[in-house]
């Protein structure tokens, strides 16, 4: 049995539980043993001294929602061994909140043009410097601070 | 062997992306190698907007996510609110919404279903789809004064009442809307050509919908029958008779079906939430549109509806201010879309347009 | 007979030729591209005004109907697609996402108008406009042609 943090629930009622992150891929896998078959989603919270990352989990047996977080700096373990459809959602974190998941095949951005500068959804990305982004002659994206060198 | 693999690009601008979809096919001969979805070309930071203003100024960017059912996601976005701030909604304006809900699910069904017939190669189902879509506009455009995103759901309730014609309307189109229906079901389904090209074609096992998080008609039609207006009722779904279409196939052909299928199971929500609407007031006089901007609240709410495409719900974290603090989107599309490369593995390249019209994604939810 | 005279009216049955001919291209970026559809659709057919066949091709097509908003990383894509279409080619940029940003032009990967990309002939306004305004923009078009108004 892995060591819970701690526990709380939504307005809803829908569990939250607070894991380590050394503990959370382990936990994970004893959550999906026991019939939370389906990661929903994976997001990143930034809480400015913190960032957090949740896992929705569902049982589509018994229709229940759980939701398992856990605190951290900068990586976690990525859960892909576990699910296929975890590798889509870790892409994003990583691109919008920039939590990185160790032993991700391919951790890369996903809604972003590759080189991008910044995490957006960080309470602290500077949104009034703009980034512009251009085609290179290879086909893939450039992106530069200067007006004149894209849209 | 390996120099025998070309690699094509597909998108992001093509007639049966159903938006701004790439994909990078890889291709041994006419054999799908690999297929790499490419998103990101309609990433338009609704969740950074959303925490940017006011708890009911997000709507305008919920509203945008899944544009063919806007109401759809209006609706996850208020449940998640009023959870979250204890809002009390009355009767009549939680009725108002499951019958404006299902009205927009038909829409959304409807534009599905004529793109998808375009994308087989037939003209015919898409003009016979936006006929029977524009009736339905019709009657939201009446009751909503608008045609495709409403801004209709506000927290504690709705903008406006539905009126005694809009009601008539909604009648007469239950009335026959089930036989146009088979109409355009018949052009499809009986055609030898459309069922041999999806007949068996991007099979999703129900390992792989689990594996994936793959939620609404894909899942039912792999066998899993699972569909939260059942399974864990929200508004009143739980005094309405209806059925829960599903398949074993896991096909494009068994999506078809379900989604037909889900069509009518709508229309008759429709029918019996007309009998069953009752009078009363249809908003929360506390909450009128000055004292919503003021709102403030802390704590969590995560509320999962079923939207045409799937699982849909909103996590709102809210820190006590009256801006919320975070706003994650679960978006169906995205995580149905993440399964294209394993529907495709193997097929010919002629069944790419099948598959991935299938999956009916919006691209505004999938990007954000 | 001079010459002159014998061009000009070639190139006013020219211009009202292009106007009444249009072939748009199918180009859906986000949620005008669905009342886009509409306007092709059964009830408002746009097939009325002349612009008849929907072109699959940038080469095959005359006018781009940027339906809905431009991202960032879409925005070089759009240009690209603009220069491969032939000359003479129009712009109508539908809704205010496309005009002007619309409501996500304070965001971070939006770009605020596609002028700043492709060169526009006509504006639609509204979020999402409905399928009466794009017919009223195409008939401004076919005006804006036959009176030599156009950018290209």
């Amino acid at each position: 049995m892995i060591p819970v943090e701690s526990e709380t629930s939504t307005k809803n009622g829908i569990k939250i539980i607070y894991v380590a992150k050394e503990n959370i891929l382990q936990y994970l896998k004893e959550k999906k043993d026991e019939g939370f078959d389906t990661l929903l989603m994976i997001s990143g919270v930034d809480y400015k001294d913190h960032l957090e990352v949740l896992y929705h989990l569902l049982s589509s047996s018994s229709n229940t929602h759980l939701i398992v977080k856990t605190k951290t700096n900068d990586e976690v373990d990525s859960v892909t061994s576990l699910w296929k459809g975890a590798d889509w959602h870790e892409r994003e974190t990583w691109d919008l909140v920039g939590i990185k998941f160790k032993n991700h095949p391919n951790l890369k951005r996903i809604l972003l043009a590759d080189g991008w500068v910044g995490h957006p959804l960080r309470k602290d990305y500077p949104m009034d410097k703009k980034q512009y982004v251009n085609l290179g002659e290879d086909g893939e994206d450039r992106v530069s601070y200067e007006k004149t060198e894209g849209y | 062997m390996e120099d025998r693999v070309i690699e094509v690009n597909f998108g992001p601008q093509h007639p049966s992306t159903h938006g701004v979809l790439r994909i990078k096919v890889k291709l041994d001969g006419e054999i799908i190698v690999d297929a790499q979805p490419v998103i990101g070309y309609l990433h338009r930071n609704a969740e950074k907007l959303a925490e940017m203003g006011s708890y009911p100024k997000g709507l305008v960017y919920i509203d945008r996510l899944d544009y063919v059912s806007a109401l759809n996601m209006e609706l996850g976005y208020v449940l998640a609110v009023e959870n979250l701030m204890d809002v009390q909604v009355p009767e009549r304006a939680q009725w108002i919404r499951m019958l404006m809900v299902e009205l927009n699910r038909e829409a959304s069904h409807l534009i599905w279903l004529g793109t998808h017939g375009l994308d087989m190669g037939m003209l015919t189902p898409f003009f016979y789809c936006f006929r029977e879509r524009e009736r339905i506009l019709r009657i939201l455009d009446e009751i909503t004064g608008s045609r495709l995103l409403y801004n209709y759901f506000a927290i504690g309730g709705v903008y406006s009442d539905v009126t005694a014609k809009s009601l008539e309307m909604i009648k007469a189109w239950t009335d026959d809307f089930v036989l146009k229906l088979e109409e355009i079901q018949s052009i499809l389904g009986k055609s030898y050509i459309y069922v041999s090209r999806t007949k068996g074609v991007g099979v999703l096992t129900a390992d792989d919908v689990l594996s994936y998080g793959v939620t609404g008609p894909m899942q039912r039609a792999s066998g899993i029958k699972r569909d939260l207006r059942k399974n864990s009722p929200y508004l009143f779904y739980d005094q309405i008779n209806f059925d829960v279409p599903s398949r074993t196939e896991g096909d494009v052909y068994a999506r078809f079906l379900v989604r037909i299928e889900e069509m009518r199971q709508s229309a008759k929500i429709v029918a019996q939430v007309l009998e069953k609407i009752p009078q009363g007031e249809f908003y929360n006089k506390k909450y009128s549109k000055p004292m919503l901007v003021r709102l403030k609240t802390t704590g969590e709410s995560y509320v999962p509806t079923e939207s045409p495409k799937g699982e849909y719900g909103i996590h709102i974290i809210g820190d006590g201010s009256s801006i919320p603090y975070r706003v994650r989107i679960r978006s169906p599309s995205f995580a149905n879309l993440s399964s294209l490369p394993t529907m495709l593995k193997g097929y010919k390249i002629a069944d790419l347009t099948a598959a991935v019209s299938s999956i009916d994604p919006v691209f505004g939810e999938v990007d954000r | 007979m001079s010459d002159n005279i014998l061009v000009t009216s070639l190139d006013e049955a020219l211009k009202w030729g292009t106007g009444k001919s249009l072939w748009p291209f199918t180009f859906g970026l986000a949620c005008c591209a669905i009342e886009m559809m509409s306007a092709m659709g059964s009830d408002y057919d746009w097939a009325r005004f002349g612009s008849d066949i929907f072109r699959d091709s940038p080469r095959h097509s005359d006018l781009m109907i940027v339906s809905g908003t431009v991202t960032k990383k879409m925005a070089p894509r759009v240009r690209r697609l603009y220069d491969q279409m032939a000359f003479p080619k129009f712009v109508i940029s539908m809704g205010a996402c496309a005009s002007a940003g619309g409501p996500y032009v304070r965001g971070y990967s939006v770009v605020d108008g596609v002028d700043q990309v492709v060169p526009v002939d006509v504006y639609v306004y509204g979020c999402p406009p409905r399928p009466e305004a794009l017919i009223q923009a195409l008939k401004m078009l076919q005006d804006r042609i036959v009176s030599g108004k156009v950018k290209h």
